[in-house]
């Protein structure tokens, strides 16, 4: 079935580019791809997760600030329901040059599942997506069911 | 609001900053005529318009990097560091600033001194506000550039110039197109009537303040006619409102005949279209951007992108170059991966110093086809308006005949799409609403198909995207693998 994401650059970010790329490639790879553009908050990605149902946020940042930006945003989407969404973040996440496995670990004890650099092939996040989202329906559904 | 491309009226203009400077407390401390006397008291070799026109009359290329900081005393030191390797001093503005999110800005300077570093992509100019705006520009000996993307600039604009900078990017339209989403064009391009008001009336005081709309636009395979006519429109916007010193820009697409006729047409572009206005007082001077593109990772490649792109903004004889670093993929530099892309810059500026890119058919080819494509766009935009370009200019993106490739504005139609040709050329793939000669079309199509004939596939968005990620993958065009 067609899984619903949801895709987004965080924050005072107006980096356009990628994010009509990736909404491009996501399409082709089979997802329905609900792209909130640029300059998205912390709460218009979680209001559309859970509009349309979505089994996983992709949050990109290219301009720097995502440090900042990302800051509690898996509590936020815990708070609202949304216990266990597949997270992920990809992008220029930080200022200055850092090694990206240092990155990861900031952005991972954030609460995302998955961090990206700028440079990662966009087929790996395809099929991360896929991993992850059988994963959260196996859970998800299961804790609905014995609900 | 009426929005017309009439200069505002002083008491108008008076009653708006009024309420401006009370926007964020750091506007209370901003007195014009403080601000005039403390421009009066700079240098000429801190004054950016007279640089630029030293510059101009003596046929060289200036080279400027772009840099900012959260903290002040950083900032400075950053600055200094950076001097000695650049003819012109930039202060890049963070991207909350950007946004007139200032409480934002505010806790990103305490994040920042909390972690002992930067984590702002940007100088805060309006939080830290005018006396320290003073210390950065007496702290430094180069003349200072405010760089940012921001739509509403009109309290950053009062603060850092009457904080002696003496040079200010943006305009309604690409501060707006490529740097917001929501924001209406009405909106950003009236906001912008009042930046340049502003510098009108330093200008009426005998301070000449530079003004730069900005070239490179989303920075994405922009076909160069289409960045020539928002340049020209807001140096005319900005010629209205009383500017007089104005660099108009452009960003390097990577095929050298394409780019230097690019800066050729833009310079002879702009000279007819300001004179045509009636204008004849102004100084005209050019800014080429190094590849706005993504960047390879690898630095020795980066360094390449780097210096190609200088050698051509040399050549094509351009005011000045904006210059990218080896850190570019990765995103903000460090001062010494900034220093080293001066450094890079510098040398291939000083090697094609006395080289004369020479004339020839293909040359005098593609400077005739980007002056065919402005005029064909520039008249369509002063019908709409009714003879009005700002009242065009907003009517031409609701039409899809201004139309900016990869752009994130609500306001733009984003149905022109780019490709390169088969030699690197950045060409109409679909042209949307944008009132190019049938011919122009034709021709266009024809140079996209023999590169889709080489390649064995047809034209498609894959190429595009294909093209998109080329420089930061060694190529300039995106072939298929073989």
């Amino acid at each position: 079935m067609q899984e619903t994401i949801v895709i987004g650059v965080i924050g005072s970010d107006c980096h356009a580019v990628g994010n009509k790329i990736l909404e491009n490639v996501f399409a082709r790879a089979g997802f329905n791809v609900i792209n909130l553009g640029v300059m998205v908050s912390q709460d218009e990605y979680i209001d559309a997760a859970i509009e349309t149902n979505a089994r996983a946020i992709l949050v990109s940042s290219i301009y720097g600030h995502g440090e900042i930006d990302c800051i509690g945003m898996r509590d936020r989407c815990t708070e609202r329901g949304l216990d266990g969404i597949p997270l992920f973040v990809g992008g220029n996440l930080v200022i200055g040059k850092r090694e990206f496995k240092d990155v990861e670990v900031i952005f991972k004890g954030m609460g995302f599942d998955r961090v990206f650099g700028p440079d990662v092939d966009l087929q790996h996040v395809v099929d991360c997506l896929h991993q992850d989202i059988a994963v959260y329906n196996r859970e998800h559904l299961a804790v609905e069911a014995a609900a | 609001m009426e929005l017309q491309n009439k200069k505002i009226e002083l008491p108008d203009f008076l009653a708006e900053r009024e309420q401006v400077l009370t926007t964020w407390p750091t506007g209370k401390d901003v007195k014009f005529a403080d601000g005039v006397k403390y421009q009066e008291s700079l240098p000429e070799h801190k004054r950016f318009a007279a640089v630029l026109k030293k510059a101009d009359q003596e046929g060289k290329t200036l080279s400027q990097p772009r840099a900012g900081v959260a903290l002040v005393d950083e900032h400075i030191a950053l600055l200094q560091g950076l001097q000695t390797a650049c003819d012109l001093l930039p202060s890049t503005i963070d991207a909350y600033t950007r946004l007139n999110r200032y409480d934002e800005a505010a806790k990103g300077i305490a994040k920042s001194r909390e972690a002992g570093t930067s984590l702002l992509n940007g100088f805060p100019a309006v939080n830290h506000g005018l006396a320290e705006c003073r210390r950065v520009v007496e702290a430094v000996d180069k003349p200072v550039q405010v760089r940012h993307g921001t739509p509403d600039a009109r309290l950053l604009a009062e603060i850092t110039l009457a904080g002696g900078f003496s040079a200010y990017e943006g305009g309604g339209i690409s501060y707006n197109i490529p740097y917001a989403k929501k924001v209406s064009l009405e909106r950003s391009i009236r906001d912008w009537q009042y930046c340049d008001r502003l510098v009108g009336l330093y200008e009426e005081h005998g301070i000449r303040i530079n003004r730069e709309p900005f070239g490179p636009l989303s920075g994405t395979l922009v076909p160069p006619f289409m960045s020539h006519a928002v340049a020209i429109i807001e140096g005319l916007l900005a010629l209205e409102q009383g500017v007089r010193s104005i660099t108009v820009g452009y960003g390097q697409v990577g095929n050298i005949v394409q780019d230097i006729a690019a800066i050729r047409s833009l310079r002879a572009l702009a000279d007819e279209y300001f004179r045509a206005a009636g204008f004849d007082d102004f100084e005209l001077t050019t800014v080429f951007h190094q590849w706005m593109g993504g960047f390879p990772e690898n630095e020795a490649m980066a360094f390449s992108v780097i210096s190609w792109g200088g050698a051509i903004a040399g050549m094509s004889g351009a005011t000045k170059v904006i210059v990218k670093t080896p850190h570019e993929a990765r995103g903000i530099p460090t001062m010494e991966a900034n220093r080293q892309g001066l450094n890079a810059t510098r040398q291939i500026l000083n090697m094609v110093q006395d080289q004369v890119f020479p004339a020839s058919d293909a040359l005098a080819f593609e400077v005739e086809l980007i002056k065919r494509e402005v005029r064909a766009v520039m008249s369509k935009v002063f019908e709409l308006g009714e003879g009005d370009i700002a009242v065009g200019t907003v009517r031409a993106f609701e039409a899809g005949v201004l139309d900016v490739p990869f752009a994130p504005a609500a306001c733009n139609a984003g149905k022109l799409l780019p490709v390169r040709d088969n030699h690197g050329a950045v060409r109409v793939f679909e042209a949307g609403q944008v009132p190019l000669p049938e011919d122009v079309l034709t021709l266009h199509r024809d140079l996209i198909a023999e590169r889709a004939r080489a390649e064995g596939r047809e034209p498609s968005f894959q190429m595009v995207v294909d093209d998109i990620y080329a420089i930061s993958k060694s190529t300039l065009i995106g072939r298929p693998a073989k």
